[in-house]
């Protein structure tokens, strides 16, 4: 099998390096076509009846990779030289084609030419690397039209000229891509295509019939010598560009060589960088540090704020910069932020983009081709130009779109239509985009992950109670307690009092790792997903629905496996002891919180459950009061909950979300049970165990909360979480509902807790400053959160009872994982997020509304309200947008006021004013929500 | 870094189970009394024997076995980046130490006693797998030196990256950082004399991986075995009567 | 497999390629199967009873091979005789070895064997030829009879229990000079009647060690003459001094001629070509390689090189051919 080696040199670093490396090459590479008679064809991809088989060259694969998705392509040999020139060239068009090459429904086959030896080309002298590589394409072309005789016609598909000639005068069929896709005579493929270049020049043309032809509007990037030079030096800075998510002209690097973030504002600044891309930056000089464009609510040419919901934490807050401190004249300010402007691009971040074509009037006669600006629904994505065939079909469509290129010359990026989800203000389509833009997973499970289910129905076999590592606890009572509705119960509880005046608590959590079993394609599909996903209409669970609803949830009066915590706590809600074990339970009752609720208060009642309830919320009360005083934070958030007509779907009602004291009962239990179970797994795996931490919020980041606070003339201290919380509670206004404003102010001031693997961290790292606790993970609701099955397969391989699964011997994959969770989990709230925004839109479209606001930031031009009742956030305007806010109002900084110059009106930070709420269009097809003062 | 694609191929265009091209020459340094030389890929090294012969150091002398030393050295130009020390460091002692034991183990030093056996094993080039080679070509000299051995001792890596098992990792896949286990066997006793492994694995995947390891060894034996044959009938041939 | 480490040409490759071949397949008929490497196991017969030899090890009841060789089988006694391997003593072996030590009334000699062999004072031949003791002055005197370095021959007298010891009691042992030690695997050498040759058209005496070592020195005629001279001035020989100058004048006076020492280095020559190539080495084939190569013509270092090794292939392939044929 192992043939002749060759040696190819590389070098690497400042100095030339000889490296010799073996390249076997085989005669057991097969060509994957069943009609091959030599070849071996248990592993052929082609379509037996192919006519004819195409052969991609690079090129064709990063530019049309939209094309390659569509299933009208198919019997495509990708050659593994393609793959990887792709791969070194763009990773995301990699992911893409390799999951192209392993989709079974897709005939598409990897023909190893590297390794083949009748396919293999050496280097020739004074052959360039891109030559030579042509050259192994149009050698494997001719083996395959040799190989496979007359059976297919292969055609080389290549859009370069030189190397469709050299293949032509070889004898190979070879063809552009537009002329092969027009040769299959279907033209909304055309759509799919991406122009090349030099077309673009004539395009633009055709489009911009303003007299400003051919002008240069951003600066040309630098060759990439100059960057890495200039990086060396120090001149330049690397990092990553992050656009600010409320005003697209302002966009931040993080740069390490500075160590702090470079402010850069307006797109000539930011020169065709796109959110997400790693650029080089270059300083301006210090006393252009400043610029007026970011001072007044972004609006510089179709920037606007819309109304959103109230952040939930720092990192969904709008960006806050001082530079309304600046307007004051504070140069140690303005010193400290240092601006610059992006020089080169050092990797794109170009992916698919959701949104809509913005409106424009039909073109006379249709059919035709037309050019139109797409805009993304992702505010700080510029105006993409695309080319379609089909606009009437696409002007009040959401649709999907790739960006191809950026020319210097060009105002807009240019880019190619993907694909139609479907109506715009359709709450479908709508829910789509939320999906597709926060990266949601919601296809159905494969068959593959829904082999890995047990068969229904399932109950509690005669193995699992006999297994020694499992406890029988069935004769407990135990119950649930939940949001009403809710199906996916995965905590359940039980309280014994004990002979000795103590108590025994169990907090009971269902036992998803038992049918979770690392490395089965269903691990892998619930790794990926990392979590479920709640919209306000609908669920995308993380596990397949019979584990979610019934295998794993901990119902009512069934059998179920669960993996439980048990302590025992002295009246005074000491730990005395603690247990885990796996178990087997019978939940006694699944209750929601209105009726837990309702049965502690109701003083009649005397049966063991309330009884039960009773003693453990008075346990609970204690451990929260001992809590706080270690120094949680009580913080607030401004939830809604929408009551959903069951046939339309359509919102009916909209309400802040009510918190009992039976959710504040369960939640005390699972916080000592993650924290407990944390405390149990770092023990035995100090460096591979997933951990949750909270990060301290820095100074800067509650410099907004204490600003406001000072406005009113309260002091918060924030020299720890303990203060911080006595500060809070002390932070009692006029009206009662004045401390939970000032919650939610400081709520969106920190940052998010996120997960990590113990090993990159130090212990002081670990702590959890929300919660004040040093440790803590997440281990109860493994039916959700794909942390707590991670936390799950820990704590038995703790207890000895469970292999640990080979991947925890991987830190750095540990820590990847670490990385997805974290991801999955801030896009499921985004998510979240964004449905409940458009739910909102939704349900006010029909019902203008008065109602109470309190004004929460001022800026120059009106300032931001909040409205409690709905938890939404907004824009109120005081001049209209035209007027720039100049003139007749006039801010005070120090006093966070606005006033009229003539002093008749002034409004001040926490103010309650009156706002009437309205679904405006000012565009057909945008509706989106207008507050305006009464 | 995806060290074998989806095809099933690594990066040198093996498959997960395959060795590297292995080539042995008997009999490659004239002065010494059994000499070898080994190649797995780009790996290639040298094993020279002198001995049994006479104690240099008398305090040393065993009275009842022979004494089996051993020194392991790289070349300076085994490797990419010109060593400059290519003995004496931590490794090459760690090295010596092991290729001692695994050759002490087999032969059979009693019938040898108050003598000293030198081998002296050095890498001509470093390509992943040096242990393993070093072992091997210990071996074919030993054999070649006319020691007895109680079996010949092969040797052979195999590593564990995405997730696959893989046999005879060269110098990329090894400095990959995953796990790589290094096994001596005893072909004919069925026993491991040698385990090597410096990284974390579950026991049931370093199971398979050390299975794996020891086809390797058995083929190495094969290999071996029928170098040796070779060698010894040509001796005998053509010595003629 | 040992390659012969020479650069040839084609031609050469092959041709030498063809002798080789031809060798093999003369000897391919005697015992190809008897050959083993090291863990093979050694088909045998339990019924008849097997005594195990060197080389081999019981394993489970089976009896396998240690090291790699050739079975021998006698009567009973299963054995395998190992080639590329260290000499193995046998008493009376007469061997030529080089000392690597004095000590106390006795010498170390390095004979190509796993420990160094004795030679004790008293198991020498006394330069007076008188059987006595020996006095301390015998012993503060050894290094004017060997010292370290010098080639000397003798004979396997048995082992002790402090090693292997030889004796030299015969005038035909003793110092060796004048000539070229050659080391040849000892497996090349067989044990004969008769180690000690004397070329005479040469001029040269041979001494074909056992042990692979194999002296090529000037003839030196019948060591009774020394004896008696020995005899004529023994007191001249106890000092070292008068020693060393009565050397010089022999030196001068026994001026080796520059053909004998010619004629020394060309059967050396021979030797090596024959040790390269593996050949059973006997005085009967260096003395036909060397007439070989002086009927070509060659001059003696050429005699290495590569063209006259394939020559010498084939006439080796030839000459076992011609006996066998005859046999």
């Amino acid at each position: 099998m192992l043939h002749s080696k060759t040696f190819v040199k590389k070098t690497r670093g400042g100095k030339v390096n000889k490296q010799v490396r073996e390249h076997y090459l085989r005669d057991d590479i097969y060509c994957g076509a069943p009609i091959c008679k030599v070849c071996d064809s248990s592993a052929a991809r082609l379509s037996p009846s192919a006519s004819t088989i195409l052969i991609v060259d690079t090129n064709v694969v990063l530019h049309q990779i939209d094309l390659l998705e569509n299933p009208a392509i198919d019997d495509v040999v990708m050659l593994s030289i393609v793959l990887e020139e792709v791969k070194n060239k763009n990773m995301a068009v990699y992911n893409r084609v390799r999951a192209l090459c392993s989709n079974s429904m897709r005939r598409f086959f990897v023909f190893a030419n590297e390794h083949h030896k009748d396919t293999f080309v050496k280097e020739m002298n004074k052959e360039s690397k891109n030559d030579r590589n042509d050259r192994a394409i149009r050698v494997a072309a001719q083996w395959y039209q040799n190989h496979l005789g007359g059976a297919a016609r292969v055609l080389l598909i290549t859009n370069d000229r030189e190397n469709k000639r050299k293949a032509i005068e070889e004898g190979i069929s070879a063809e552009t891509i537009e002329s092969y896709v027009k040769s299959l005579d279907q033209p909304n493929l055309l759509d799919l295509l991406v122009q090349p270049a030099s077309e673009d020049v004539n395009m633009e043309e055709v489009e911009d019939l303003r007299p400003s032809k051919r002008k240069v509007i951003y600066a040309e990037h630098k060759p990439m010598s100059e960057i890495t030079s200039g990086l060396h030096r120090g001149i330049y800075h690397q990092g990553k560009l992050r656009v600010n998510r409320y005003n697209p002209f302002e966009a931040y690097v993080g740069s390490e060589s500075i160590g702090d973030e470079i402010i850069i504002y307006g797109r000539a600044n930011m020169n065709r960088a796109f959110d997400g891309d790693i650029v080089a930056v270059e300083l301006l000089p210090q006393d252009q540090w400043y610029e007026e464009k970011s001072l007044s609510i972004a609006d510089e040419e179709d920037g606007e704020e819309d109304v959103h919901l109230v952040p939930n934490s720092a990192d969904d807050a709008p960006r806050t910069t001082n530079v309304v401190q600046g307007s004051a004249g504070d140069a140690k300010i303005m010193s400290s932020r240092p601006s610059g402007f992006v020089v080169g691009i050092i990797k794109r971040n170009w992916h698919a983009y959701c949104g809509s074509l913005e409106p424009m009037p039909l073109p006379a006669g249709s059919g035709g081709t037309a050019h139109a600006l797409f805009v993304s629904k992702d505010r700080r994505i510029p105006k993409i130009r695309i080319q379609t065939r089909q606009l009437e079909n696409l002007l009040d469509k959401r649709i999907i779109v790739v960006v191809d290129s950026w020319d210097h010359l060009s105002r807009y990026p240019s880019g190619h239509y993907v694909r139609t989800i479907g109506e715009i203000g359709d709450r479908d389509t709508e829910s789509e985009v939320v999906l597709i833009e926060n990266d949601i997973n919601s296809r159905p499970f494969s068959s593959q992950v829904l082999a890995c289910l047990p068969s229904l129905p399932w109950s509690v076999s005669s193995e699992d109670l006999a297994n020694p590592i499992r406890q029988d606890l069935r004769h407990l009572r135990v119950f649930s307690v939940d949001p009403p509705g809710c199906k996916d119960i995965d905590d359940a509880l039980h309280c014994i009092t004990l002979p000795n005046g103590n108590f025994e608590v169990g907090v009971h959590i269902a036992d998803v790792t038992n049918f979770v079993l690392p490395g089965t394609p269903l691990d892998d599909e619930a790794t990926q997903r990392g979590t479920s996903v709640y919209l306000v209409e609908r669920r995308i669970d993380m596990l397949p629905k019979p584990l979610t609803e019934d295998i794993c949830s901990l119902r009512a009066d069934v059998e179920r496996l669960a993996f439980s915590v048990i302590w025992e706590m002295t009246s005074e809600a000491e730990i005395i002891s603690k247990r885990y074990t796996k178990s087997v339970i019978k939940s006694s009752a699944a209750m929601s919180y209105i009726e837990a609720q309702a049965r502690m208060d109701d003083s009649r009642l005397m049966d063991p459950l309330t009884t039960d309830l009773r003693n453990m919320n008075t346990l609970a009360k204690i451990m929260r009061l001992k809590r706080i005083e270690r120094g949680a934070l009580t913080l607030a958030s401004a939830e809604v909950k929408f009551q959903i007509d069951t046939e339309t779907h359509d919102p009916l009602d909209i309400g802040m979300y009510q918190i009992r004291e039976a959710n504040q009962m369960v939640e005390e239990f699972m916080l000592a049970a993650n924290v407990s179970v944390a405390e149990k797994i770092l023990k035995h795996f100090p460096v591979i165990s997933l951990l949750r931490r909270h990060p301290s919020p820095t100074r800067e980041m509650l410099e907004p909360l204490l600003r406001t606070a000072a406005a009113v003339g309260l002091n918060l201290d924030v020299s720890s979480s303990k203060a911080l919380a006595d500060s809070l509670d002390h932070a009692v206004g006029d009206d009662p509902y004045f401390n939970k404003l000032i919650r939610i102010l400081a709520t969106r001031c920190m940052t998010q807790a996120v997960y990590f693997c113990s090993g990159d961290l130090s212990p002081q790292e670990y702590h959890h400053y929300g919660l004040a606790a040093p440790l803590y993970t997440h281990f109860t609701s493994p039916i959700r959160r794909y942390a707590d099955v991670i936390v799950h397969r820990l704590l038995a391989a703790s207890l000895e009872i469970q292999k640990l699964p080979s991947i925890f011997q991987d830190q750095p994959q540990l820590t990847s994982i670490a990385d997805n969770l974290n991801y999955r989990h801030r896009n499921a709230q985004m998510a979240s997020r964004a449905s409940v925004e458009l739910h909102t839109l939704i349900y006010f479209r029909k019902r203008p509304t008065d109602t109470e606001a309190r004004i929460v930031k001022i800026r120059a031009n009106g300032f931001i309200v909040f409205v409690p009742k709905y938890g939404i956030e907004g824009p109120v305007h005081l001049a209209p947008r035209s007027e720039k806010g100049s003139g007749e109002w006039f801010v005070d900084e120090q006093q966070q006021k606005i006033k009229k110059m003539d002093g008749s009106l002034s409004f001040s930070v926490l103010q309650t004013i009156r706002i009437h709420m309205e679904v405006v269009e000012p565009q057909p097809n945008r509706p989106k929500l207008q507050l305006t003062l009464i | 870094m995806e060290y074998v694609n989806p095809e099933g191929l690594r990066l040198d265009g093996r498959r997960p189970m395959e060795m590297r091209q292995i080539r042995a020459e008997i009999g490659s340094v004239a002065k010494a009394d059994g000499s070898a030389l080994f190649e797995m890929g780009n790996t290639k090294v040298i094993a020279a024997v002198y001995g049994p012969r006479e104690v240099q150091n008398r305090s040393q002398q065993i009275s009842d076995k022979a004494l089996v030393r051993c020194e392991y050295s790289m070349a300076n130009f085994s490797t990419g980046d010109r060593m400059r020390k290519p003995k004496g460091d931590r490794r090459s002692t760690e090295i010596s130490l092991v290729i001692r034991q695994t050759m002490e183990a087999c032969i059979m030093t009693h019938l040898m006693p108050r003598s000293q056996i030198d081998i002296f094993v050095q890498v001509l080039q470093a390509d992943g797998g040096t242990r393993s080679a070093c072992i091997n070509a210990a071996t074919l000299a030993l054999a070649d030196a006319g020691i007895p051995l109680r079996d010949l001792v092969t040797s052979c890596s195999a590593g564990y990256l995405n997730s696959t098992p893989l046999l005879d990792l060269n110098y990329v896949e090894d400095s990959a950082g995953g796990p790589d286990v290094t096994v001596g066997f005893l072909p004919k006793l069925d026993k491991v004399t040698l385990l090597q492994m410096d990284s974390k694995l579950s026991i049931d995947l370093f199971e398979n991986v050390m299975q794996l390891a020891i086809e390797g060894c058995k083929a190495v034996a094969n290999y071996i075995r029928e170098i040796l044959l070779e060698n010894t009938k040509q001796l005998e041939y053509r010595r003629g009567l | 497999m040992r390659e012969i480490q020479l650069s040839l040409n084609k031609t050469q490759k092959i041709r030498l390629q063809r002798a080789l071949e031809k060798l093999e397949s003369l000897s391919s008929k005697v015992n190809s199967h008897a050959s083993v490497t090291i863990a093979d196991s050694i088909p045998v017969s339990y019924e008849d009873g097997v005594l195990k030899g060197h080389g081999t090890l019981d394993f489970n009841g089976e009896l396998v091979s240690t090291v790699c060789g050739v079975v021998e089988r006698v009567n009973k006694l299963v054995y395998v005789r190992t080639l590329r391997a260290k000499y193995k003593p046998e008493v009376g072996d007469i061997i030529v070895g080089r000392v690597s030590e004095v000590a106390q009334k006795r010498w170390r000699l390095d004979i190509n064997y796993s420990q160094d062999a004795v030679l004790m004072l008293s198991s020498m031949n006394l330069a007076d030829g008188i059987q006595r003791r020996r006095t301390a002055l015998d012993e503060l005197n050894m290094r004017s009879i060997f010292e370290e370095d010098d080639v000397i021959c003798a004979e396997v007298r048995g082992f002790q229990y402090d090693g292997l010891h030889l004796q030299a009691r015969s005038q035909k042992y003793g110092k060796l000079q004048r000539g070229q030690l050659l080391t040849v695997p000892p497996y090349l050498m067989k044990r004969r009647k008769q180690h000690f040759h004397h070329l005479d058209q040469y001029g040269v005496d041979l001494i074909l060690g056992c042990n692979g070592f194999i002296w090529v020195g000037e003839h030196v005629e019948a060591r009774d003459d020394m004896v008696e001279d020995q005899e004529k001035k023994p007191e001249l020989q106890n000092t070292k001094s008068q020693k060393n100058s009565m050397s010089l004048e022999d030196q001068e006076r026994t001026y080796t001629p520059i053909e004998t020492r010619q004629n020394i280095c060309r059967i050396a020559n021979a030797i090596r070509v024959l040790s390269t190539l593996g050949f059973n080495i006997t005085a009967e084939v260096i003395t036909e390689t060397v007439n070989l190569s002086s009927s070509l013509n060659l001059d003696i270092h050429q005699m290495l090189g590569s063209e006259f090794c394939v020559l010498v292939a084939e006439g080796e392939a030839e000459r076992r051919s011609l006996t066998k044929r005859k046999g």
